[in-house]
């Protein structure tokens, strides 16, 4: 499920290449040595920690990977067009306070007021790539000053309260399990990215994004409306950050200014980890939808596992560093492996 | 005029109008702004400030990021300050140790970096988490308090008039990387680097050399700011570095640096740590409403890019092409 | 074969023992867990381990998150629960955001209790034991009004340094502070906040002292993080004109205390909170009840309070603050079962 530009450009059905080949190029992709690498730390997890199956171990799992994934797909719909997009967090967490003011201040039914969050979300990052086209600065400056300005704005309005009198549907959507063990928080991320493959390998829109990001001119010269791709990426990347951040609100049950951490910094590492882990080139053009979820999904799973280890208290960051490092050079083994096999 | 063109046209050019609209614009406003006192806390937050950015800096010179430079600073810090209190080593060696331990951590990213053929900003991101967890496991989250009077009052004496000694290393080092980038082989194969990899291979620039030289380069700057600021806190706290993350990015691109590598200026870098310093002072002494501060902060930082980027198109215009 | 099997049947009896809610036979297991790595829970550990001796417990671990972050908060509390931990000591992350995680950790039948911090009424803590940081900061800025007008009279003002704004404890303590001048006729001319960073601390206190140190008589801080910088910008600065009294128990602090450059602080009862916490806990999951009419004291945030002590330290008993907390928390203890708790 990688898509990039040139994939994009290609007309050439998957079929017809052959079928040893494309075996080839799907055994060297990203999105399967992550999933190799999801099982392997899984079956290692289960073997040395009570509990790492048990239902109640999965569902949280689930719940916590669907935040994760959301926010890492919100980084790479930005990181497609060659830029990033540092005010994520503040922008998830201004959407969830609206929400909450809509229902608790205005009085709105909670689908309008989810759709009202959402709606900021969007034209939050409409403002974010309006400002990138329009000043032709780099968008790591235009979104780390609007990081301070929308988190900035959001205290200011709330002034630190939280909004926590939402209707039962936000905290059963926390707790609902599906077959015991699925949360239904990581079955609305997954449909998420199925939609966003969708956008990025079947709609004329996907393909301007990537093609867009890979090369500009060469897009505008195509006939693609570079400046307005642009901002539609910013658009979606809101939108994105504003589903994690209501999905973030069912969970704790409260719509709260601090759920993102100061600045909403909390998600930008996790929000690069994704994608970067999944294969989405920073440089823009190129991204992977599946890699994005994969990747969020193994580091959610390295931490859970870790904590269950019981490693000492204040070791447990330097595990979760050391067993990424070892993920990142077991996948690179098997690819040089493989490669020498193919060539030989 | 010929030389008025080529100043306007200098990297750093754009950096220094804003400071000095900025600096004008405030003085205005409150005379007391460029008093002596004020000055030398300003200078006290640029000594540590501008080793930050420079350390983001030489990554960014060679086209990736660093993401570690916290974790690098905080872990030099704790070992700087805990070499003293646990071991009672004398500050200078303290100082060595620490600033060892920050050149073996960017040492080793640049290592990883280079075998494992990943993207610096994966193996940063790893590697951030192993060295603050380091961190953590030694101190558990207290800090260390054994920092010896001499290394405090080194912290706040003054040079002379309101120039701390703090800013003593930072402006060597910042000479250093300026003589580097300009007159050495190393710093012309890390622009090279990061201007065209494929192109310096070709031209015989040993990739692996270079890109371990400067990660060790970018270990070794932050493990210094680290010690300074112990110097400047008297407390060596494991929380140091958490938050430079952003300012370690924000000045060099202020400055106007490239992120994709190939062009960096020590000036301009310098005049960008300056801007962020002279908004957070403004915020200060306006006595903003705390919750407003951060809106104001961020509408500032798009005003002084914005002004650079306007001055860009009009004066090069217009004498650029003179 | 057979140790694949054991830890399969492991794994099932745990994942089985996750759908039985309360299991009030076997031993406690109890987890004090903390927002995130900070030095004021450092007695935590030491009053556990006190705690599972004085009181028989299975264990009374500190377990700390690996950031202030509440997500890795409530990541950790779901894993601690799938290790088998069956009550829960928790400094909330959030008072609000928090709520949700303990609602599950009760759900499974274990007793939950804040410690340090509280959560947001309505929540299923038994009871908060904590630092009425309101009262605390109020009774700082009235200390701190006492050795300014001992200084002299005339018109007194004074600044005020705290921790994040996203933390809504901090509006209760500017509150208290400017509550408190009020009522002396002291002006508080700046509240700086957000500066829980020791480098934005540092370089905010000096650049407000810098410009703006001949117009105040006093500081008050009520966070751990500026009061050390505030302490050690005074030491620089020398000389005595400006008074402060600061909060908790960092060393930095006390020296300065020691040397007549700070006044005096608010030091707060962790160990207490901690090792109290561990017993009442315990003793919830033997049977015992809250009692219907127990004395609880009400904060901004909780109708079931209980004050862990919180006492003003200077050069006079700087030395023996921590004998003053063993008998603040003596004092609780002796009482408590009576006072609270309805045993059978």
């Amino acid at each position: 499920m990688t898509d990039s530009a040139s994939s994009a450009m290609d007309t050439r059905p998957a079929s017809r290449l052959s079928s040893r080949s494309s075996l080839r190029l799907f055994l060297l992709s990203n999105e399967f040595g992550l999933l190799v690498l999801i099982i392997v730390f899984a079956a290692l997890f289960h073997g040395l920690a009570n509990g790492f199956l048990s239902p109640f171990n999965l569902f949280a799992l689930g719940r916590n990977a669907a935040v994760n994934i959301l926010i890492g797909l919100s980084m790479m719909t930005v990181l497609a067009t060659g830029g990033l997009n540092l005010a994520i967090g503040a922008m998830g967490v201004a959407a969830a306070m609206a929400c909450g003011w809509l229902i608790e201040g205005a009085g709105l039914a909670w689908p309008l007021a989810v759709l009202g969050g959402l709606a900021l979300g969007a034209g939050l990052g409409v403002t974010n790539g309006w400002m990138v086209v329009k000043t032709g600065l780099h968008s790591f400056i235009i979104t780390l000053a609007t990081m301070s300005i929308f988190f900035g704005a959001m205290i200011f309005l709330s002034q630190g309260e939280s909004y926590r009198a939402l209707p039962a549907v936000f905290s059963d959507l926390g707790r609902a399990r599906v077959f015991t063990f699925v949360s239904p928080m990581f079955l609305i991320a997954v449909g998420t990215a199925l939609v966003l493959s969708v956008l990025y390998r079947y709609t004329v829109q996907g393909r301007e994004m990537l093609a867009a990001g890979a090369r500009p001119e060469a897009a505008e010269m195509s006939g693609v409306r570079v400046e307005r791709t642009v901002i539609a990426c910013h658009m979606l990347s809101g939108l994105l950050a504003a589903l994690a951040a209501l999905l973030l609100t069912a969970r704790n049950g409260a719509a709260i200014p601090s759920m993102a951490g100061q600045l909403g910094q909390d998600w930008l590492l996790p929000a690069f980890l994704g994608p970067v882990l999944g294969g989405t080139l920073l440089q823009g053009g190129k991204v992977s939808v599946l890699g994005t979820c994969l990747g969020a999904f193994l580091v959610t799973m390295l931490t859970s596992g870790l904590l269950l280890m019981q490693v000492g208290a204040f070791w447990v960051q330097s595990f979760l560093g050391i067993l990424l490092l070892l993920a990142v050079m077991i996948d690179k083994g098997r690819r040089s492996y493989l490669r020498r096999r193919n060539l030989a | 005029m010929p030389s008025l063109t080529r100043f306007v046209r200098t990297d750093w050019f754009g950096p220094l109008l804003a400071c000095i609209v900025a600096i004008a614009i405030i003085q205005s406003v409150s005379p007391t702004f460029l008093s002596l006192a004020n000055i030398q806390v300003l200078l006290l937050a640029l000594a540590v400030n501008a080793l930050i950015a420079f350390s983001q800096m030489i990554i960014i010179a060679i086209g990736q990021m660093n993401l570690s430079v916290g974790a690098i600073g905080g872990l030099a810090a704790i070992a700087f300050a805990g070499a003293m209190e646990v071991w009672g080593l004398p500050a200078p060696l303290a100082a060595l140790f620490g600033l060892i331990i920050g050149l073996a951590c960017g040492a080793l990213n640049g290592l990883l970096v280079r075998i494992s053929g990943m993207s610096a900003f994966v193996i940063t991101l790893a590697t951030l988490s192993i060295y603050k967890g380091v961190n953590l496991g030694i101190t558990e989250a207290q800090a260390f308090y054994g920092v010896p009077q001499a290394v405090k009052a080194f912290g706040s004496a003054v040079i002379a008039g309101p120039v701390p000694w703090l800013v003593a290393p930072t402006a060597l080092v910042a000479v250093w990387l300026w003589f580097m980038l300009r007159r050495q082989p190393v710093g012309r194969f890390i622009l090279a680097v990061g201007g065209n990899e494929h192109a310096a291979e070709l031209s015989g620039v040993s990739i692996a050399r270079t890109v371990v030289t400067a990660h060790a380069i970018s270990g070794l700057l932050a493990a210094l700011a680290g010690i300074l600021l112990v110097a400047r806190l008297g407390v060596g706290q494991p929380s140091i570095g958490d938050d430079w993350l952003i300012l370690s990015f924000a000045a060099p691109v202020i400055g106007g640096a490239v992120l994709s590598g190939g062009s960096v200026s020590v000036a301009a870098t310098l005049l960008g740590v300056v801007i962020v310093a002279i908004i957070t002072q403004a915020l200060v002494l306006f006595s903003i409403d705390p919750y407003l501060t951060q809106v104001i902060l961020g509408g500032l930082i798009l005003a002084a890019v914005s002004f650079n980027r306007l001055r860009e198109s009009r004066f090069i215009g217009r004498f650029g092409r003179a | 074969m057979q140790k694949t099997s054991s830890y399969f049947a492991a794994a099932l009896i745990a994942g089985l023992s996750f759908g039985t809610p309360s299991i009030a036979a076997d031993d406690s297991r109890i987890a004090l867990v903390p927002g995130g790595p900070h030095p004021y829970f450092g007695a935590w550990a030491q009053a556990g381990e006190d705690a599972a001796r004085d009181f028989g417990l299975a264990g009374a671990d500190y377990r700390v998150p690996q950031k202030w972050e509440l997500s890795q908060q409530n990541q950790l509390l779901e894993s601690l629960l799938s290790q088998g931990y069956n009550a829960f000591l928790i400094f909330p992350g959030d008072p609000v955001g928090s709520v949700s995680t303990a609602e599950e950790l009760s759900g499974f039948g274990a007793p939950v209790m804040a410690g340090g911090g509280c959560f947001k009424d309505p929540s299923p803590a038994a009871l908060c034991l904590g630092t009425d940081t309101g009262a605390s900061a109020y009774e700082g800025t009235r200390k701190l009004i006492e050795a300014m007008k001992a200084k002299g009279d005339g018109p007194k003002r004074i600044a005020h340094f705290t921790g994040f704004l996203s933390d809504p404890n901090t509006q209760l303590r500017i509150d208290a502070v400017n509550r408190a001048a009020e009522e002396e006729g002291v002006e508080v001319v700046q509240t700086i906040a957000d500066i829980d960073a020791p480098e934005a601390a540092e370089e905010k206190i000096n650049a407000y002292l810098a410009a703006h140190s001949g117009d105040i008589d006093g500081i008050v801080t009520t966070a751990w993080v500026p009061a050390v910088a505030a302490a050690e910008a005074l030491r620089q600065m020398g000389g005595d004109r400006i008074d402060m009294v600061g909060i908790d128990h960092d060393e930095a602090v006390l020296k300065a205390i020691k040397d007549g450059i700070v006044d005096g602080t608010m030091i707060q009862n962790p160990y207490g909170q901690a090792y109290i916490g561990a017993y009442v806990l315990d003793r919830l999951r033997s049977g015992c009840t809250i009692k219907a009419d127990a004395p609880f004291k009400s904060n901004a945030l909780t109708d079931r309070f209980v004050d862990s002590g919180t006492a003003y330290v200077d050069a006079s008993n700087a030395d023996s603050y921590i004998e003053t907390m063993r008998g603040e928390t003596k004092a609780i203890m002796d009482g408590f079962e009576a006072t609270y708790l309805d045993c059978q």
